[in-house]
C-alpha cells in the first residue's frame, strides 16, 4: 500500500459526513471534520425512524459519533465555520472561524446544571389571533365548512367545494380557509398542489379536458391534444385553457374532448379545429352563443 | 317506507313483485356515462315528449337505467316487454319507435342492430353475439333497474341477502365467503374471507368499512358502471361485510371525477337511510351501520389502500409501511377493512345463493365471474362480465368481435399501468390472477385495452411510464426518479436517439425500481417497459437501428408524403395544413415541404383518396 500523506477536510458532520471521516480515517487520513452546530450528528439525529425499513435512526448513527469523537485520526471542528478555501488539488489552504463557546468542552460532562441555574429565562410568547382576512363570498365558504363539520380533517373535500364553485382555488379563499380552520398556509398549498383536482390558476372561458387513457391513447389522444395545444395558442391564453385527465371512462368514445363539460366523442385532428374555432370566433365576436 | 322487520321487508317485496303487469310496454333508455356522451338525453327528452303528445304517459313507461356495458353503440334502446333492440337510436325515429314498436309490436328493420361477423339482424338484446356469449352476475340487473329507485332493487330480491346474513352468526358469513374463493376484484387479488377475518379478529372498539370506488386504471370503467347503475347492489354487499367484522361505519371513497356514480350513490344511501337498511337497528337485527361518501381529489395512487386511508385523513396520499396492516390499524389507527367496488357487489350473490354456487364459477384457482372494460382497438367496445378463466382470444373474437378495419392484432394489454402487453401467441391464456402473472403481466382492476398493427409498442411503453412518473407521490426516489431516468431513455428511442446498449440499461433500472419502492404503484410500474421488451424487443431494436418505428406513430421517426399518382389535387390537405407545408396547385399532385412539416398528421386524415402516405426509416 502507498503511504498516505497530508489532510482531508470533511465540511458537515451528519451521517454522510461522519461515515466519510471515517472511511478516510481508517484508511490512514488525518481527517478535520467541521460542523457549524455545536455537535456532531446532523439531521439523522433529529429522526426517529429511517425510510424504507423503520429502523431506529439514533441506533445507527450513535456508534458512528462515538467513533469519531475517539478516532485518533478524527479532529473535531464543531461550532466553527468555513471562511474560504484556497490552493489547488493536493495543497489545500482552508481558514475556519471557531465560534466562542465560553465552555471548556474538555472539561464539560453535559451534566446541564449550567442551564438549569441561567438566571436569563426565554418566555413562550402567544400571539394574538389576527382578524378574519378578507374572502370573497364569505357566507358560501363558510356554509362549505360547515357542511363538512362532521369530519376530523375535512380540508380535502371543501377545497373539492370551492373549486366546483370556481373552478379553480383563488388565494384569497385559501388564506381564509388556512384561517378557520386553523392550520399552517402551507399545508393547504401542499393538499392543493398533491392532488389533480385542483388548479391554482383561473381558467379560460372555454376548459378543454383532454383524456390520455390508454384507450384515448391508442385511437390517437396525443395528437388530438398537440392539435388541441396549437388552436389554443391562437386564441391566448384566457380563452381556452387546457388540462390533461386520465382516462374519464368513456372509453368507447375515444379519443374524447370535453370542453365546458360538454362530451365530444371520437374527434379527429380536423374536428378538433372546428369545436374549437367555432368557439374562439364567438368569443371574438363578443357573441353569448356557446 | 321503513322497514323494521325483515318480515314487513318480505311483505313489500311481494306487493311490488305482485304489482308488476308483464305486459306493459316499457322503454329501457341507458343513461350510463358512455351513453350520456352519446347524447343520451336528447333521446330520453324526445321519448317524453312523443308519449306526452299521444297521451300515453300512464300506458307506457321510461325507465333509465345505468350502463348496459355496449357502449360502443350508444345510446341503447330496449323496448320491453319484447326486449327489441335499436342501438345508437337518434331522436328523430323516436315517433316511429313510439307507434310502431311500442303501440304496433313491429320491429322497425332499418333501426336494428347489424351483426358485423354475420351481416344479419338482431332484433333481441338477447341475441347480439356480445351479450350472448358473456355470463352476467353482478352485471346483470344492470339494464333492468333505474339505479335511482330502491324499489326496482327490492323487486329483484334485492337486501333479501341481507336478511339472510342477520340470520347467520358473523362467523358463519366470513367462513361463506371464504369458502366462495373470492378474491379482491381491485387487482391484487387476496382471498375477501380470509381479509375479513383479520379485520374481525382485530381489537377495537370502533371499526371501519371502506368501499374503494378510486377507479384510477385508464381504460378500466367497471367500478363506475356498477356504482351509477346498480348501488344498492355495493351497499347491500357493505352492510354484510360490517355486520360480519363488527363494524359501525362505513365510507365509500369516489373518485370525484365520476360525478353521476357519486350522485346515484348519494341518493341510493338516503334510500337506504329512510328504508331502514342504514342506521340504527337495522331490520329489527340490532346492529347499527351508516354509509358516507367521500370525494376523491384526483390521485392515482390513493387506489392503493394505505394512501387512500390517507386521503379520508386529509393528507397527501402517500403510502405507508405495511405492517401494520389497515386490518389492525387503518383509519384514525382503528382496524379498517377495504374493498373495491366490484368485490362488495359479488356479496349480496354469495351469500344469497351459497358459497358452493359460486366456487363453481370460475377455474381451480380464481373463482366467480369478472367484469372487464373492453376497450382500444376493437370492434365491440364495451363491458364484458365473464366467468374468470375465459381465454383472452374469447373475449377479443367472440365477444369483442375482433379488430375493426381488417387491422391485424398486435398485443392486449391487461391490468392498467401494472400491467404488461400480451402478444397473439399467448391470446389462448385463460384470464386468472395466476396464469396473467406468469405471462409477466397482471389482472389489474379488468381493463383490456387491444392494440392493432397501428400500436407502437416502444410508445405504449412510453405512455405508462409517463403516466406512472406523473402520478408516482415521489416518496420513494427509486419510483420518483427511476421512472424519470426510463422515461428520458423511453424518448431518446422514440425520436432516434437511442442506443442498443440502452434496453439493458432499461431492464436493470426496472428491476431497481420495482425491489426498491415501497408500494404497488412503483414496484409494478416497470411491467410495461418489461414486458414489451420481452414481446416486442424487435420494435425497440428497429428503433434504435433503422431509425424505424413499425407502426408508423413516432413522430421523429415519420413523414408524411403525396403520392402523385393517386393525389387529385382537391387541396384538401393544403388548406387544412395548419402550418402551410403542403404546396401545390388545383388538380395537381401536391407536395408536402419536410423542413415546415410538423407531422401533425391533418393531412393524413383529411385525404380521401390515400394519398396522403406515412413513411419511416427504410422507406423511400
Amino acid at each position: 500500500m502507498s503511504e498516505k500523506v497530508g489532510a482531508v477536510m470533511v465540511v458537515g458532520a451528519g451521517i454522510s459526513g461522519i461515515q466519510s471521516a471515517l472511511d478516510l480515517a481508517d484508511s490512514g487520513f488525518k481527517v478535520y471534520l467541521v460542523d457549524s452546530k455545536p455537535s456532531i450528528g446532523g439531521l439523522m439525529s433529529q429522526l426517529d425512524k429511517t425510510f424504507p425499513t423503520n429502523d431506529c435512526s439514533m441506533c445507527i448513527e450513535a456508534p458512528k459519533m462515538v467513533d469519531a469523537g475517539r478516532h485518533q485520526n478524527i479532529e473535531l471542528l464543531t461550532y466553527s465555520e468555513l471562511v474560504s478555501v484556497e490552493g489547488e488539488d493536493g495543497n489545500f489552504h482552508a481558514k475556519i472561524l471557531k465560534k466562542p463557546r465560553s465552555v471548556d468542552i474538555d472539561k464539560c460532562t453535559g451534566c446541564g446544571l449550567c442551564t438549569e441555574n441561567c438566571p436569563i429565562m426565554l418566555k413562550i410568547q402567544i400571539p394574538e389571533k389576527p382578524p378574519a382576512p378578507e374572502v370573497r363570498d364569505r357566507e358560501l365558504i363558510d356554509g362549505f365548512i360547515s357542511e363538512h363539520a362532521d369530519l376530523p380533517n375535512p380540508l380535502i373535500q371543501i377545497l373539492l367545494d370551492v373549486s366546483g364553485k370556481y373552478s379553480y382555488l383563488p388565494r384569497d379563499v385559501l388564506e381564509y380557509l388556512a384561517f378557520r380552520l386553523e392550520i399552517p398556509f402551507s399545508n393547504i398549498y401542499r393538499i392543493a398542489t398533491f392532488y389533480k383536482s385542483f388548479s391554482l390558476e383561473k381558467r379560460g372561458d372555454y376548459h378543454v379536458k383532454v383524456c390520455l387513457g390508454t384507450a384515448c391513447h391508442v385511437r390517437g389522444g396525443s395528437r388530438v391534444l398537440d392539435k388541441v395545444r396549437t388552436v389554443a395558442d391562437i386564441y391566448g391564453g384566457d380563452t381556452f385553457s387546457i388540462e390533461t385527465v386520465n382516462c374519464l371512462g368513456a372509453c368507447a368514445l375515444g379519443p374524447i374532448i370535453v370542453v365546458n363539460e360538454e362530451v365530444h366523442g371520437h374527434v379527429t385532428i380536423d374536428g378538433v379545429d372546428k369545436v374549437m374555432n367555432e368557439l374562439g370566433a364567438s368569443k371574438a365576436e363578443g357573441g353569448e352563443e356557446e | 317506507m321503513k322497514f323494521n322487520t325483515p318480515a314487513e321487508l318480505e311483505s313489500h317485496t311481494k306487493k311490488l313483485v305482485d304489482s308488476l303487469d308483464p305486459n306493459k310496454p316499457v322503454i329501457i333508455l341507458c343513461g350510463g356515462t358512455g351513453c350520456v356522451a352519446s347524447k343520451c338525453h336528447d333521446l330520453i327528452d324526445a321519448f317524453k315528449e312523443e308519449l306526452a303528445s299521444q297521451g300515453l304517459e300512464d300506458k307506457v313507461s321510461i325507465r333509465i337505467t345505468g350502463c348496459h356495458g355496449f357502449c360502443e353503440k350508444g345510446p341503447l334502446v330496449v323496448i320491453h316487454p319484447e326486449k327489441v333492440f335499436y342501438p345508437m337510436a337518434k331522436p328523430k325515429d323516436v315517433p316511429r319507435m313510439v307507434t310502431e314498436t311500442v303501440l304496433g309490436k313491429k320491429v322497425i328493420d332499418e333501426l336494428l342492430y347489424i351483426d358485423p361477423g354475420t351481416g344479419e339482424k338482431v332484433i333481441h338484446e338477447y341475441d347480439v353475439p356480445f351479450y350472448k356469449k358473456q355470463d352476467r352476475v353482478i352485471f346483470a340487473d344492470n339494464g333492468e333497474i333505474d339505479p335511482r329507485s330502491i324499489d326496482d332493487y327490492i323487486t329483484l330480491e334485492g337486501y333479501s341477502s341481507l336478511v339472510k346474513a342477520f340470520d347467520m352468526s358473523s362467523e358463519e358469513i366470513i367462513e361463506e365467503v371464504t369458502k366462495s374463493g373470492l378474491k379482491g376484484r381491485g387487482g391484487a387479488g387476496f382471498p375477501t374471507g380470509v381479509k375479513w377475518g383479520f379485520a374481525r379478529k382485530a381489537e377495537g372498539e370502533q371499526k371501519y368499512l371502506i368501499c374503494n370506488a378510486d377507479e384510477g386504471d385508464p381504460g378500466a370503467y367497471m367500478d363506475r358502471s356498477v356504482l351509477e347503475g346498480n348501488p344498492h347492489s355495493v351497499i347491500e354487499g357493505m352492510i354484510i361485510g360490517a355486520y360480519a367484522i363488527g363494524a359501525s361505519q362505513g365510507i365509500a371513497y369516489v373518485r370525484s371525477e365520476y360525478p353521476l356514480a357519486v350522485d346515484n350513490l348519494d341518493i341510493a344511501i338516503k334510500q337506504a337511510r329512510e328504508s331502514g337498511f342504514l342506521g340504527e337497528n337495522i331490520l329489527g337485527s340490532g346492529f347499527d351501520f351508516d354509509l358516507k361518501i367521500y370525494k376523491g381529489a384526483g390521485a392515482f395512487v390513493c387506489g392503493e389502500e394505505t394512501a387512500l386511508i390517507a386521503s379520508i385523513e386529509g393528507r397527501p396520499g402517500e403510502p405507508q409501511q405495511r405492517p401494520p396492516f389497515p386490518a389492525e390499524s387503518g383509519l384514525w389507527g382503528c382496524p379498517t377493512n377495504i374493498n373495491n367496488v366490484e368485490t362488495w357487489s359479488n356479496i349480496p350473490h354469495i351469500i344469497k345463493k351459497g358459497a358452493d354456487w359460486y366456487a363453481d364459477i370460475g377455474t381451480n384457482d380464481s373463482k366467480g365471474s369478472k367484469i372487464f372494460s373492453l376497450v382500444g382497438k376493437i370492434t365491440n367496445v364495451g363491458l364484458v362480465e365473464v366467468p374468470i378463466g375465459t381465454t383472452l382470444r374469447t373475449v377479443i373474437y367472440d365477444i369483442g368481435g375482433g379488430i375493426p378495419d381488417g387491422k391485424k392484432f398486435k398485443a392486449v394489454q391487461t391490468g392498467g399501468p401494472s400491467g404488461g402487453c400480451i402478444p397473439e401467441e399467448h391470446l389462448d391464456t385463460p384470464i386468472d390472477y395466476k396464469d396473467l402473472t406468469a405471462l409477466g403481466s397482471i389482472m389489474g382492476s379488468g381493463g383490456l385495452i387491444v392494440m392493432d398493427e397501428d400500436t407502437c409498442m416502444v410508445d405504449v411503453a412510453k405512455y405508462f411510464i409517463g403516466f406512472t412518473l406523473d402520478e408516482s407521490c415521489g416518496k420513494c426516489t427509486s419510483c420518483r426518479e427511476g421512472n424519470a431516468r426510463m422515461l428520458e431513455i423511453l424518448e431518446d428511442i422514440t425520436c432516434g436517439k437511442g442506443t442498443i446498449e440502452s434496453l439493458d440499461l432499461l431492464e436493470e433500472l426496472s428491476q431497481y425500481v420495482k425491489d426498491s419502492s415501497l408500494c404497488g404503484l412503483g414496484k409494478t410500474a416497470p411491467n410495461p417497459v418489461l414486458t414489451t421488451l420481452m414481446y416486442f424487443r424487435h420494435e425497440y431494436e428497429a428503433h434504435i437501428r433503422d431509425h424505424a418505428c413499425p407502426a408508423k406513430v413516432c413522430k421523429d421517426l415519420i413523414w408524411f408524403e403525396i403520392d402523385a399518382e393517386k393525389c387529385t389535387g382537391c387541396t384538401a390537405c393544403a388548406r387544412k395544413c395548419p402550418v402551410d407545408a403542403i404546396t401545390g396547385e388545383k388538380k395537381e399532385a401536391h407536395v408536402v415541404n419536410q423542413d415546415v412539416c410538423t407531422r401533425c398528421g391533418t393531412c393524413y386524415q383529411v385525404c380521401k383518396f390515400d394519398s396522403v402516405q406515412v413513411k419511416t426509416g427504410g422507406d423511400n
